[in-house]
């Protein structure tokens, strides 16, 4: 009896929770209201079902249980019931199906004038790629891929030359445009979600996938990585902008292009011996970095790391925080370097320079410490020596004190937090895991050790 | 064409007979035993993955607070969980426990047709389970792939598991266990398949069976032709990660370095996978609705509703489950147009398991319902299956399926239809058959607390997870960190559900306790406390003793649900007994009676 | 219900229908063949689907891979002193297997006939077919792999996959014969062992033979796919 009356009281309390349920779809800001009709349908259908069936269970236990001298009908089969009900099933089926594959025909079919646009994932970020000018993207070969051309567009390819391509997660798209998003992958599955979109699609090395969708409001919206990745899967974040189409242009406009950055290769060290000039005066002259004055070695980080970190101090993505006070400094100096050239000679001058061991100045556990660098390895590597795809730069050889001082940054959020510190935002999550100082003190002991 | 008799062949079996204790417990190649032996085994390994989706769920209610859960961690556990429910529990729970329990004595033959291979199955089934657990103590730990084991991630540098000098120990292992289970799932599998075909008692046809044997037989099918494309994927993974073939590998970088791999498919492999996974499901579904079908009839006291489309639904259901696979693929990259082909299968599927549901629910319709455990429990399956199977129409649909993939939605969904529903299917059928097993009763009480608490909290574990995803949070996600659409209180929602979880685990303690104190200090149990029809309860010995029928075989007169039979005191008659009047005779107005064969 | 099955007993059901319902669902045994012969027939169902997830596999990567694929009768070519002659060794090898199905075929006849003499002789003789088959398949794969530099992870001819795909199903294949001889050889001293007259049938016979004939068969599909596609 008691489940009878707990039968009813789940559907009734099942409905309630749909309906009083604050969790629901994120506001639709793509064309894909059709997608959500046929949710709405299929809610309609299976609500009806799932409220009749258990209603209808939870009155035979309520009427049939059993009592004395009550005797079971005999009854193997009823042909007519079950033709009826069979096809009822079948009506209400075809009432969810019909409408979902009209809509995935929408889907499957992409319009003609849809713009196209790349994005490339990797373990466990986003690059993006805009065809250029001439509207065509470049040829690309997966066996080009390398740091100084992660897209691994083929240089002999014209098409390629003028492909605008997206560093930073952050990918933009004019409102009202249909899109047809190209999806590639570097190494394994990822997948392209936005859940205000609705659609999604992996993304599949070997292959080009694509999705579609038109946007219908500006606005910010994040992209989640859905297929699962390895340990970064769920710090793999990026974010679409939907601007307006004339923001849209002056941002695409300002994004550099292949050619741009096979030129950028062509750095001038003498002149970025000048520019270091400033630099050396905290950094040391030959980048090996002071702790008394706070400031960090840089001779072994890698030229992409640097750039990302100077235009971050340029935006005060980092170093904006007032509580950030070193961060502010360093802001300043940024200033001294007022052109890209400028910081790309600079940063061509600094890998020039020897990369020796620092000075050990904080113990711990090692082997506590080494249980937590398994975490880290996965991007900064089994020996500390970072890895270009990641993000992740080099951990081993640099100095103790400096890494110990960005964790607590990362931890607290001073450093990280900003929306559009992408691999800080990664940091912050991973440094949330650290919890106290002894365990940042172990983990220290141990990269020294690397 | 008449009926050829066959010679009885109860001659030809040379029986095993147990002698010492190491052979009667230990070497048994008594199907009881094996039963058990396997039961045993399969509990003791989701009591594992009980434990590790224990630790996913205070990971997801309160991230950054344990020091002994990093996302590896956390990724090696949710594969571990998911791999050993689906595989190691429920698979060889069903089939290697109940299944072995159940075909012999419910079919009528006196043990499996091949019973040293029988014991094979089950020794080699608890190797693959040392392998798989082995796992946990390599270096790296055990893989952390998701228990897809999707390449190219399931094999290169940056998963949880996959070491970046030597060998990945974690995916070598998890593949050689899953290689393992299956060479001792096929020789448990064509006992069971053949013993039900060939090794039926007289009168026992293929349609006086019991919906029990039909569902497992089907299952038991369904693993035979499913698992070997588990196999082959296998094989290929091991080749690729061991000695660098590119089956699944197309040209990629691992950690930022160029790799030797090219040309190769990982979509492959999840069509590979997924032909597997997709039966392999309803491998754990088809068994339990077999089961409840029998608990169900005999608490009612009503024949099932609709034998014969019940039969033939468990057929169809089968069949189709071979060409549905790729719904769990609309995302993968495929080509898009197998979408109409796959949303409509899938689709389909919900009209012959519709039919089992509504036949169910009609077998309680004007029956005489006994509210005891094990009934209780069926209820409760009925409530949550209805309500995973139509979840499972949503994902079906492929559309809707497009902003749901990959949520916690699919969670809610699997979890609903095949983490509880068949869960609570395996409870009613111990509660039912445990006085046949033990001899004793269970306590009726503690069973009662035990339904509750499981049935009412793993309902408010899951219902929630459904409207998480809705909202888009990504399953397999190690924590969310800061996301605009997620408002607090989806973590909130995260907390309740962890607690609701914990409950639910330390309530199985109930259960075991149950278990435990009633073999030894329960009530004797009498013979047929239930009023059962079908076979096993007939035997001579109670509990059964080996060679289960004592000097000769039952001759099958009825079908199995002659509950209730107008005219009849008892409100059962079993299938062994001939109907009055007609004592070995066929009478061709009932038919359900005589051997029609006479 | 039961009714069907009955009704298909009656006596007036003539229709051809009728009399297969009523040969799968009578009871005691579905199929009229021993235990183990039942046995058989399923698990070579399971293999075969094992065989034909192999050669999917197969297809699917030899059109997913981004470079030529080798071009069989070259690679499998053969030359003795003269003009290399393609698909030699393989054309001698599946002979011998087709010869030992044969040989088999015999084998199972004379031992319905309980001929153990013959019975005994033939199946010894299709074993040592079947174990020159593997031999001969011994000798092509040292040939490709020392002579010609192919490898399961790559060949100097084309496309990785050849190798990888040619040494998996062939090894798989080649470890079914083997496993087919010692099996054939385990019941035929059986035989002269005279094990099977006390038992009064020699239906093992027939079970190995189901065995044996299933591996050739399959390697007919074999042949098909790698040699002549
Ligand atoms: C026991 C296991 C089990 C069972 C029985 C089912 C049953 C079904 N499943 Fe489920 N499923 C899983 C286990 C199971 N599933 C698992 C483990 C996964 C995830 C794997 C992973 O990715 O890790 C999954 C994932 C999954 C997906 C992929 C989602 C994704 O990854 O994006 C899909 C998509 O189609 C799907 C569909 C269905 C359907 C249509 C059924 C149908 O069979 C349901 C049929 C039942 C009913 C419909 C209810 C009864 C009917 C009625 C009461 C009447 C209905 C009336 C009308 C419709 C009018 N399932
Ligand atoms: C049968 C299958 C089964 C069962 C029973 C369960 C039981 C549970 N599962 Fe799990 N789960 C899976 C199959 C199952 N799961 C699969 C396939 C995945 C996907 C993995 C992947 O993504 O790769 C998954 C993933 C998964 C996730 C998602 C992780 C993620 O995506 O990040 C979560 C999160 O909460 C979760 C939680 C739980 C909880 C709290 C329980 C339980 O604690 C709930 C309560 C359970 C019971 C009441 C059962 C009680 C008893 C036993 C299980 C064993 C003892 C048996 C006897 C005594 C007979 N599971
Ligand atoms: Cu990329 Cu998950
Ligand atoms: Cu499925």
């Amino acid at each position: 009896m008691a489940i009878a009356v707990v039968v009813i009281l789940l559907v009734v309390g099942s409905v309630v929770f749909h309906l009083a349920s604050p969790w629901w779809f994120t506001p639709l800001a793509s064309n894909w209201g059709t997608i959500d009709a046929t949710v709405d349908i299929t809610f309609w259908v299976t609500g009806i079902v799932f409220v009749l069936a258990n209603l209808f269970m939870a009155w035979c236990i309520i009427k049939y249980r059993s009592k004395k001298g009550q005797k079971a009908n005999y009854e193997p089969e009823n042909k007519k019931l079950e033709i009826w009900l069979t096809a009822i099933t079948t009506v209400g089926v075809a009432a969810m199906l019909a409408p979902g594959l009209i809509v995935w025909g929408q889907f499957v079919n992409v319009p003609e004038n849809a713009m196209v646009v790349e994005a490339v994932g990797q373990q466990w970020n986003w690059n993006y790629r805009y065809p250029g000018k001439d509207g065509e993207l470049g040829e690309v070969d997966p066996k080009l891929i390398a740091p100084e051309n992660p897209f691994g567009i083929s240089p002999d390819d014209p098409n390629g030359q003028d492909d605008v391509l997206v560093f930073s997660q952050e990918m933009r798209l004019p409102l009202g445009e249909p899109v047809k998003l190209l999806m590639r992958s570097k190494d394994v599955l990822h997948n392209f979600a936005v859940p205000q979109f609705r659609v999604k699609m992996d993304i599949v090395p070997g292959m080009v996938t694509y999705q579609w969708f038109q946007t219908t409001r500006t606005g910010r919206y994040e992209i989640l990585c859905e297929e699962l990745c390895g340990v970064g899967h769920h710090v793999m974040r990026g974010v679409v902008i939907v601007d307006t189409p004339d923001e849209y242009q002056t941002w695409l406009n300002s994004q550099s292009t292949f050619a741009d950055t096979v030129a950028a290769r062509n750095v001038d060290l003498d002149a970025g011996k000048m520019a270091y000039a400033p630099c050396a005066a905290c950094h040391g002259a030959s980048g090996e970095g002071n702790k008394l004055l706070n400031a960090p070695k840089l001779a072994g980080l890698d030229d992409r790391y640097m750039k990302r970190q100077m235009d971050n101090y340029r935006s005060g993505v980092r170093g904006g925080d007032t509580a950030d006070i070193l961060g502010m400094q360093m802001r300043a100096m940024v200033s001294t370097l007022p052109t890209a050239r400028d910081v790309n000679n600079v940063i061509g001058y600094i890998n020039t320079l020897p990369i020796t061991s620092s000075a050990a100045t904080i113990s711990g556990d090692i082997e506590r410490g080494k249980e937590i660098y398994q975490t880290c390895k996965a991007c900064h590597g089994p020996n500390g020596e970072g890895i270009w795809v990641m993000g992740a730069p080099r951990q081993a050889k640099m100095d103790d004190w400096y890494i110990l001082a960005q964790l607590k940054n990362f931890k607290s959020g001073l450093r990280g937090s900003h929306e559009d510190d992408w691999y800080g935002g990664q940091m912050v999550q991973m440094a949330q895991m650290l919890s106290n100082d002894q365990e940042m003190n172990d983990l220290i002991a141990y990269i020294n050790t690397l | 064409m008449a009926y050829v008799a066959i010679a009885d062949r109860d001659h030809e079996e040379h029986l095993h007979d147990p002698q010492t204790f190491i052979t009667k417990y230990i070497w048994s190649q008594d199907h009881k035993v094996i039963a058990i032996q396997y039961s045993l085994i399969a509990i003791f390994v989701g009591v594992v993955a009980l434990v590790l989706s224990g630790m996913m769920r205070l990971q997801l209610a309160f991230p950054d607070s344990f020091d002994f859960i990093v996302p590896a961690d956390y990724y090696q556990f949710i594969t571990m969980h998911g791999m050993i429910m689906v595989i190691y529990l429920l698979t060889a729970l069903f089939l290697g426990g109940f299944g072995n329990y159940l075909i012999p004595l419910m079919v009528g033959s006196r043990d499996m047709v091949f019973p040293f291979m029988n014991m094979l199955s089950v020794w080699v089934y608890l190797l693959s389970v040392i392998i798989l657990l082995a796992s946990f103590f390599v270096t790296g730990g055990p893989t952390g792939a998701g228990w897809t084991l999707y390449p190219p991630q399931a094999i290169l540098e940056g998963t949880p598991g996959a070491t970046n000098s030597g060998t990945s120990w974690g995916i070598l292992l998890m593949l050689v266990s899953l290689a393992v289970f299956i060479v001792a799932f096929t020789m448990g599998g064509l006992n069971y398949v053949t013993t039900v075909l060939q090794a039926r008692c007289n009168g026992m046809t293929l349609m006086r069976m019991p919906l029990s044997v039909w569902g497992i037989f089907i299952a038991t099918i369904l693993g035979l032709l499913a698992f070997p494309a588990l196999l082959v994927s296998a094989i290929m993974m091991a080749l690729d990660s061991l000695i660098g073939t590119s089956f699944f590998m197309p040209a990629i970088l691992e950690a930022g370095e160029q790799t030797e791999y090219g040309g190769g498919s990982p979509v492959l492999f999840q069509h590979l996978f997924w032909f597997f996974g997709h039966p392999e499901v309803y491998i754990v579904a088809l068994p339990a609705f077999g089961l409840v079908s029998d608990i169900l009839a005999c608490h009612a006291r009503k024949n099932i509703f609709g034998y014969r489309q019940m039969v033939w639904a468990i057929v169809a259901i089968g069949g189709l489950s071979f060409i549905v696979w790729a719904h769990h693929m609309y995302v993968s990259g495929m080509n898009p147009y197998f979408g109409f082909f796959f949303a409509t299968t899938t689709l389909i599927i919900a009209v012959p398991t519709a039919i089992k549901v509504y036949n169910w629910i009609l077998t309680l319709y004007q029956g005489n319902i006994h509210l005891r455990v094990p009934m209780l429990f069926c209820i409760g399956f009925i409530f949550t299956f209805i309500h995973g199977g139509l979840t499972g129409l949503f994902l079906g649909n492929v559309v809707v399926d497009l902003p749901l993939s990959d949520t916690y939605f699919v969670v809610g969904h699997f979890h609903m239809v095949m983490g509880v529903s068949p869960v609570l299917v395996v409870f009613a059928a111990i509660y039912h058959w445990y006085p046949k097993i033990s001899g004793k009763m269970y306590n009726e009480t503690l069973g009662k607390w035990h339904f509750w608490l499981t049935f009412l909290g793993t309902y408010s574990i899951y219902l929630p997870m459904h409207y998480l995803g809705i909202l888009g949070l990504p399953r397999r996600y190690y924590s969310y960190g800061d996301t605009a659409f997620i408002p607090d209180s989806a973590q909130s929602m995260n907390v309740g559900i962890t607690y609701a979880a914990l409950i639910v685990a330390v309530v199985q303690i109930l259960f075991f306790i149950n278990m435990f104190w009633s073999t030894f200090k329960g009530k004797k149990s009498e013979p047929n406390p239930w009023g059962a029809t079908t076979l096993e309860w007939q035997t001579e010995k109670h509990p059964p003793e080996h060679g289960n029928w004592g000097d000769s075989l039952p001759v099958v007169y009825r079908w199995a649900y002659d509950y209730s039979v107008p005219g009849e005191d008892r409100d059962f008659i079993p299938q062994n007994e001939p109907a009055a009047g007609h004592a070995e005779g066929f009478d061709p107005e009932n038919p359900h009676d005589g051997p029609h064969h006479a | 219900m039961a009714d069907d099955a009955v009704a298909s007993t009656t006596p007036n059901d003539a229709s051809r229908w009728g009399s297969v319902v009523n040969d799968w669902s009578r009871d005691k045994q579905t199929f009229e063949v021993p235990w183990g012969k039942a046995m058989m027939w399923i698990f070579l169902l399971s293999d075969t689907f094992i065989f034909s997830c192999f050669l999917v596999g197969y297809m699917n990567v030899r059109m997913s891979t981004t470079v030529p694929w080798p071009f069989p009768s070259e690679v499998f070519a053969l030359s003795f002193g003269g003009d290399p002659i393609p698909l030699i060794l393989i054309a001698i090898m599946t002979f011998i297997l087709i010869t030992s199905s044969g040989t088999m075929a015999l084998a199972v006849n004379y031992g319905y006939r309980r001929d153990k003499a013959k019975t005994v002789a033939l199946m010894a003789a299709t074993a040592i077919l079947g174990a020159s088959f593997v031999g001969m398949q011994a000798f092509e794969w040292t040939k490709l792999i020392v002579d010609e530099g192919v490898r399961p992870w790559g060949n100097p001819f084309g496309a990785a996959q050849f190798g990888s795909a040619f040494f998996m199903i062939t090894g798989f294949h080649g470890l079914h014969v083997t496993c087919g001889v010692i099996y054939l050889s385990v019941i035929a001293n059986r035989v002269r062992r005279g094990d099977y007259d006390k038992k009064g049938n020699y239906e093992q016979v027939e079970i190995a033979g189901l065995y044996w004939h299933f591996v050739d068969l399959v390697w007919v599909f074999i042949f098909a796919f790698f040699y002549l596609w």
